[in-house]
């Protein structure tokens, strides 16, 4: 519906408003002589307050169906208003029937009470949250006025004049009056189950939800009141004063509920001025950090989240520099993206029941606009790091794989062939002793011997790639098989569980290539390796008593040590001055 | 017990050279327990990398047998890569292929 259309609807209602008061006017004024004028009112005044309640609801949210559900409530009340005939047992002629509007009353007046069931379900957000809601509503919006149809066909219509075989008026009577007691337990219990779900609802709900409903929730208290106030002041011993006071009090207690929607509706315009504390608080100079909590609080909702959209990554991001992603439509979160021609900036991502106080979020979002491309500068430093980061443990992670790879190619490939080799070899020689040929078995015997060295360097070269024993035996005997091939004595001291490989891993290099380092330019005599675990954290610590000197910042393999530790979360400290040694100490982050 | 057919042609003249007689082979874990069962062999030579399971697994089931067979574990690595599984696993000892004589088995065997 077009703006222009709805204003014209909401001319017409004001329209029917008019006429009804006015045919009311003369109702009320012949009804005064012999009762209060408040009794009168009794439908009047709910039925106007929900109509005009539901025609500024209509105007301030024309997306939300709650407008117009008032606008209808208030309508059905005013319709119901008046004299309505009381069914007749006895099927005397009645002629009331030439009366349209009468009858037009007895079906459809009692619909406004549906539509309120239908409001209370669909409040705030203006739509079905359940199926069993629908489902109910459904059914009453055709339970209902088929009830009233047979009402007003039983009471208004002469049988006679239909069929005089139809049987007694009696047996109609009967027959219709049990239809219509089914249907009203049922609508009862539509009510009592419906009522049971909007409170539930409201006491599970997120505080921003919960805040929303809260005015009509405690608008049912006054309506509870009116309903069970005539059971409670209809007994003997109340006298006649109680219920007077209640039949006056009962159509203002009604109004509470229109009025409880009201307040719902104008609190977010008060509301704006919190916006205006914000401000303040971002003119005195606000961190990023702050900027969400700043924003829940101005919302009223906790659960505020601001994503910030990062152009060069193309997707979103927390303050984290962590990948997040809208929330998808009609789930119970909402989101108000926030750009400028060149794109999004950052999105707010809330509970849906803020979905009601859009104008509120758009004038805080519009307040904040500035801080957040800050923040945002800040949030997109921190997610390109972040993605440096992964990179660069994806490719740790890619050469260690690689180093396996090629170390048990080694040992299928080359190392099995030379093996092979080696033992024809020795076949071989054996046949040459027994034949007694010792010019052959010298022959042999040396290329026994060199196949062995070529074997054994082969090995030491796939053990450098990768070690077996640490994926075999974890870092302790690695380390300590190190050492024992190790020229310069190591003395390996602390201990160590088995923890990630990759963390293993990290700290494996670290020590063979400090003790490489060592036997190659420390000219110190002992190396000491010592391996912990320490709160949160392994380490390794290498220390030599050479000429010290190292210098991480020449040469790349202290670098890369550095780069490679740093991959999986931890860091590498160098220790080196001449001539005090060097010591290398390595931690890496471990539960 | 080696998933190398070259390596097991030629351990099995090497062991025959010497006199001993080879009663089977098996080309993988599964196989060499079940060549076990069924040949009841004085001695095991086990190499370590097989497909399927592992040889440390493979000597721990043989050991635990009744009427368990010596187990001589072999593999182109040496012992030193495999760390403490190797003396934990039941087998009597290692030999690296490279290594792998008529003598070296001998005076493993004599203890």
């Amino acid at each position: 519906m077009t703006s222009v259309q709805r204003r014209v609807v909401q001319a017409v209602v004001l329209l029917v408003l008019a006429l009804v008061g006015l045919v009311e006017l003369e109702h009320f004024w012949l009804s005064t002589i012999d009762r209060p004028p408040i009794l009168v009112l009794d439908d009047l005044i709910p039925g106007y307050a929900f109509a005009l309640a539901g025609l500024i609801a209509w105007s301030q949210r024309p997306w939300n169906r709650v407008g117009v559900l008032m606008v209808g409530i208030g309508l059905g009340l005013l319709l119901g208003a008046g004299p309505v005939p009381v069914p007749s047992p006895l099927g005397e002629q009645q002629n009331v029937l030439d009366n349209t509007w009468t009858f037009f009353q007895v079906v459809f007046g009692s619909l406004w009470g549906v539509a309120l069931f239908h409001l209370l379900l669909v409040f705030p957000e203006g739509r079905f949250v359940s199926r069993l809601d629908r489902q109910m509503v459904g059914s009453l919006y055709v339970l209902v006025p088929m009830s009233g149809l047979a009402l007003g066909v039983l009471a208004l219509v002469p049988l006679q004049s239909i069929d005089p075989n139809l049987g007694s008026a009696s047996d109609r009577f009967n027959a219709v009056g049990l239809s219509l007691l089914a249907t009203f337990f049922y609508y009862f219990g539509c009510w009592v189950i419906g009522l049971g779900r909007v409170i539930r609802r409201w006491v599970r709900a997120a505080p921003a939800r919960r805040r929303a409903m809260s005015p009509v929730i405690w608008s049912l208290v006054p309506i509870v009141v009116a309903w069970l106030g005539p059971f409670a002041t209809n007994g003997p011993i109340w006298g006649v004063w109680p219920r007077l006071v209640m039949a006056t009090a009962t159509p203002l207690l009604l109004v509470s509920l229109p009025v409880g929607f009201l307040v719902a509706l104008l609190r977010s315009e008060h509301e704006m001025s919190s916006v205006g504390d914000l401000v303040v608080k971002l003119s005195d100079g606000m961190l990023p950090e702050q900027l969400q909590p700043a924003l829940a609080k101005t919302l009223h909702d906790p659960s505020l989240e601001v994503l910030y959209w990062l152009p060069t990554l193309g997707r979103y991001a927390d303050l984290n520099g962590e990948t997040q992603s809208l929330p998808a439509p009609n789930s119970s979160r909402a989101a108000t993206v926030l750009g400028d021609p060149g794109g999004p900036v950052a999105a707010l991502v809330y509970d849906s029941s803020l979905r009601n106080e859009a104008r509120l979020v758009d004038t805080a979002a519009a307040a904040v606009r500035l801080a957040l491309e800050n923040a945002r500068l800040q949030v997109q430093l921190r997610a390109q790091l972040d993605d440096v980061r992964q990179s660069r443990a994806r490719l740790v992670d890619a050469a260690d794989s690689e180093r396996r790879r090629v170390e048990r190619d080694l040992h299928d490939g080359a190392q099995q062939q030379l093996v092979t080799l080696l033992l024809s070899l020795q076949l071989a020689k054996a046949a040459a002793v027994r034949c007694s040929d010792s010019k052959a078995v010298q022959l042999l015997e040396g290329s026994i011997e060199s196949l062995r060295q070529a074997l054994d360097e082969l090995r030491s070269l796939a053990r450098g790639i990768h070690p077996t024993i640490l994926a075999e035996a974890g870092l302790m005997p690695a380390i300590r098989s190190l050492a024992d091939r190790c020229p310069i004595p190591i003395e390996v001291t602390g201990d160590l569980d088995r923890i990630e490989p990759k963390l293993e891993m990290a700290l494996y290099f670290v020590a063979a290539e400090a003790i490489t380092n060592a036997v190659k330019h420390s000219k110190g005599q002992r190396i000491c390796v010592d391996v912990r675990r320490g709160s949160g954290c392994a380490t390794v610590d290498i220390s030599d008593d050479g000429i010290g000197g190292a210098n991480p910042s020449r040469g790349t393999g202290l670098v890369g040590l550095a780069d490679r530790v740093a991959a999986v979360g931890g860091r590498l400290d160098v220790l080196s001055s001449h001539p005090h040694g060097t010591t290398l100490h390595a931690e890496v982050p471990c539960g | 017990m080696d998933d190398h057919q070259n390596f097991r042609e030629l351990a099995r003249r090497l062991l025959e050279a010497v006199g001993l007689d080879v009663v089977g082979e098996a080309s993988s874990g599964v196989q060499a327990l079940v060549e076990e069962r069924r040949l009841r062999p004085d001695i095991v030579l086990l190499d370590i990398q097989l497909p399927d399971l592992d040889g440390f697994t493979v000597a721990s089931t043989l050991s635990s047998l009744p009427a368990a067979p010596t187990v001589v574990l072999v593999s182109t690595r040496e012992a030193s890569d495999y760390g403490p599984r190797v003396g934990g696993c039941g087998a009597l000892g290692f030999i690296s292929k490279a290594e792998l004589t008529a003598a070296s088995l001998a005076a493993m065997l004599s203890g």
